[in-house]
């Protein structure tokens, strides 16, 4: 962490990365007020197209296209998925909000202010330089298989746990021999 | 970056134990696989037990072949003395509570199945058995190892994941009260998660201060102090509410008694004795090792929680008119006794000290709880296990021998001298007195008399009640399941008459504390 250089002239980085960010929380926000179960899911996607352009303006690259992967390829697919897949009302529907809609809205309020303030409190002052290339898919393949090898192992073996237990839970139609 | 990456050094001796749970966990997958459904029991039963036998070998290997001064693989995992003691007990535990798991009654014939459907009883009349169960138990096995020596925060998440997982899964296997047993696992999967949300959240936090999630670089950064603390003491506090949850302590304990309830009681037998201690082992790893510097904050906070923890679950286990619930709250106050070890820090050698303490009285605890889970298997209605107290009544009349393992078993968690709960409290207490703690102690042992209350409020209605007309019958026990709690009787036993061996064992495992 070295000095903060003044923020009365940003840098170009420093536009992008605040409109980015104004993209992220406007798109958010429609996901939670529109009545459209369909585009929530597409403003889903805006969102995390966002999130993932703030991640490669800090220059980590490989999160943010593993973001626009995971996120945007499979989440939000499985999303509308499950909206296409079930009877789920398709269009305007007016039953969206449920009636805890203030009590909702004061929680998430009181989370969003304490977490700001938690942040801008911590990093007020602090400021990291860029380094062009620093969150690379080499640089964080060599750190994933060096230093991380073993939780990153153990991560493989979570996921087989995963997959069992999911067999486990839904399969009615496995007949096994004997 | 050419390309090349430089391989990592892995020792794998001593991670050994580990990686033989794994494999075998792997192994039992593809015996799940590919083996005929007839077979499948028969082979994963001494796979399982030979796995866990084969790990706990290679522990005592390690230790015997002396303790390494750094942390293992890339500094992910950091094999010491208390790591290796907690590996003993958990291996120890592990095996005895799949002897308890050996038995066709307790688990669902097919969990797809939904309750009550004509499925399940086709499921049942085929003799279907949900064999998945080994491997899964198997691999909440590793994760507890993971978990218990992780020497950064990251591999310490991987490894609650690991532990947790497998285990949300087998709560909800139970075979009768499935209802009942898919609720518990629910919950126990949501309250889990929300915890895991708070650890990582904490951790981020933490980073965001330190810079660094390695137990050791946290404890460094703290020592240099800079920055702002806001970030430091809001991700402490969220890693403790993460931990904390997952030991049972006060604010935290609501999902114990309906998990426990709930679960097929071989899981609890399991998720009571091994979760605590792995999970025992991860929170004096981040107190003790990444946030010592930080402990005048954390010490008030601490003696809230071990308090809190002690009297809830003192007070709220004499409510209770089940027998499983009963022993959940009782599992809370337990571990509101250890918490008051974990506060009894200062220097090295008071830390030893509560350190040791810590370990035997995990060790003690641990098999008691799972003879008492395995007593409570035998007791039962037409619709399963007779959990309701009312039906224990007169159990000393029917079956003696039986009521008499179970009251010594309840005597054991009351401390009563000549069991070896008597030396596990007197440990903890005695390091939490030369700690500076005596407030605390005096709380733990009113809450101590309390408890001791309705454990013989359970022994006088076994032995002093008449029984009822249509009481519960003694199940024939199974070879597993009598030798599970003639296991735990003796080591209840020994380790109440004669703790000496142990104890010197724990002193040798903390006397060097953490690897840092």
């Amino acid at each position: 962490m070295t000095d903060a250089p003044s923020y009365l002239s940003p840098t170009g980085q420093e536009i992008v990365f605040l409109l980015l960010g104004a993209v992220a929380v406007g798109a958010a926000l429609l996901v939670v007020t529109t009545r459209q179960l369909v585009h929530a899911a597409l403003w889903l996607v805006v969102t995390f197209g966002a999130l993932a352009g703030c991640y490669l303006v800090l220059t980590a690259e490989f999160v943010a296209w593993v973001q626009v992967l995971i996120y945007v390829g499979a989440i939000v697919v499985l999303l509308l998925f499950g909206i296409m897949l079930t009877r789920a009302p398709i269009g305007r529907s007016a039953d969206l909000d449920s009636g805890n809609r203030p009590a909702a809205a004061l929680v998430a309020l009181a989370t969003a202010a304490v977490l700001v303030t938690v942040v801008v409190d911590g990093f007020r002052t602090a400021y990291a330089p860029l380094r062009a290339g620093g969150g690379s898919a080499g640089e964080i393949g060599s750190s994933v298989f060096r230093n991380w090898v073993l939780p990153f192992e153990a991560l493989s073996v979570l996921l087989l746990a995963a997959l069992i237990g999911a067999i486990v839970l839904s399969r009615t139609d496995i007949r096994g021999r004997g | 970056m050419n390309g090349t990456i430089q391989a990592p050094t892995i020792e794998y001796a001593l991670l050994s134990p580990m990686l033989i749970v794994f494999g075998a966990a792997i192994i039992g997958v593809l015996i799940e696989a590919f083996a005929p459904r007839y077979l499948r029991k028969s082979i994963h039963m001494p796979l399982t037990l030979l796995a866990l036998l084969g790990a706990f070998a290679t522990t005592i290997l390690g230790a015997a072949n002396g303790l390494p001064t750094s942390a293992s693989a890339m500094g992910a995992v950091a094999v010491d003395g208390p790591a290796l003691f907690v590996w003993g007990i958990i291996l120890i535990l592990a095996f005895v509570s799949v002897l308890l798991i050996n038995d066709d009654e307790q688990f669902v014939a097919q969990a797809a199945a939904v309750p009550g459907s004509s499925d399940e009883e086709e499921a049942v009349r085929s003799g279907y058995a949900q064999t998945e169960v080994y491997p899964l138990l198997l691999f909440a096995v590793g994760g507890m190892l993971l978990f218990s020596s992780a020497n950064d925060l990251l591999a310490m998440f991987v490894g609650l994941e690991v532990m947790s997982l497998p285990l949300y899964l087998l709560c909800g296997l139970a075979r009768r009260r499935r209802l009942l047993s898919q609720e518990a696992s629910v919950k126990y999967f949501l309250l889990g998660a929300f915890s895991s949300a708070f650890f990582l959240y904490g951790m981020a936090l933490v980073y965001g201060y330190t810079g660094t999630v390695s137990l050791r670089g946290i404890g460094d950064a703290l020592g240099a102090g800079s920055g702002q603390e806001t970030l430091l003491l809001i991700g402490t506090a969220m890693l403790g509410v993460g931990l904390l949850f997952k030991i049972g302590a006060a604010p935290f304990q609501a999902w114990k008694p309906d998990v426990y309830q709930g679960a097929p009681t071989a899981v609890t037998a399991l998720m009571a004795s091994t979760v605590l201690v792995a999970a025992f082992g991860a929170v004096l790893r981040v107190f003790w090792v990444a946030l010592g510097g930080l402990e005048w904050n954390w010490q008030p906070v601490m003696w809230g929680i071990a308090i809190l923890t002690m009297v809830v679950g003192a007070i709220l286990a004499i409510t209770q008119t089940d027998i499983k619930r009963m022993l959940a709250y009782s599992s809370v106050a337990h571990a509101g006794f250890l918490l008051t070890g974990v506060i009894a820090t200062g220097a090295a050698a008071q830390n030893a000290k509560a350190l040791s303490a810590i370990l035997f009285y995990l060790a003690a605890y641990g098999f008691t709880t799972v003879g008492a889970f395995a007593v409570v298997t035998m007791v039962r209605d037409a619709g399963g296990e007779a959990g309701h107290l009312s039906r224990w009544a007169g159990l000393g009349k029917r079956s003696p021998f039986l009521a008499g393992v179970f009251a010594f078993f309840l005597l054991a968690f009351a401390g009563i001298p000549l069991t070896s709960g008597f030396f596990g409290k007197y440990a903890v207490f005695a390091a939490a007195v030369s700690g500076g703690a005596v407030p605390l102690v005096v709380v733990g042992v009113v809450s101590s008399a309390i408890a001791a209350f309705f454990y013989v409020r359970v022994i006088v209605l076994m032995f002093f009640n008449d029984p009822a007309a249509d009481g519960p019958s003694i199940a024939v026990p199974t070879v597993g399941t009598s030798a599970v709690v003639a296991l735990a009787a003796a080591a209840t036993v020994v380790l109440g008459v004669f703790p000496q061996p142990v104890l010197d064992l724990a002193d040798q495992a903390a006397s060097a504390l953490f690897i840092r």
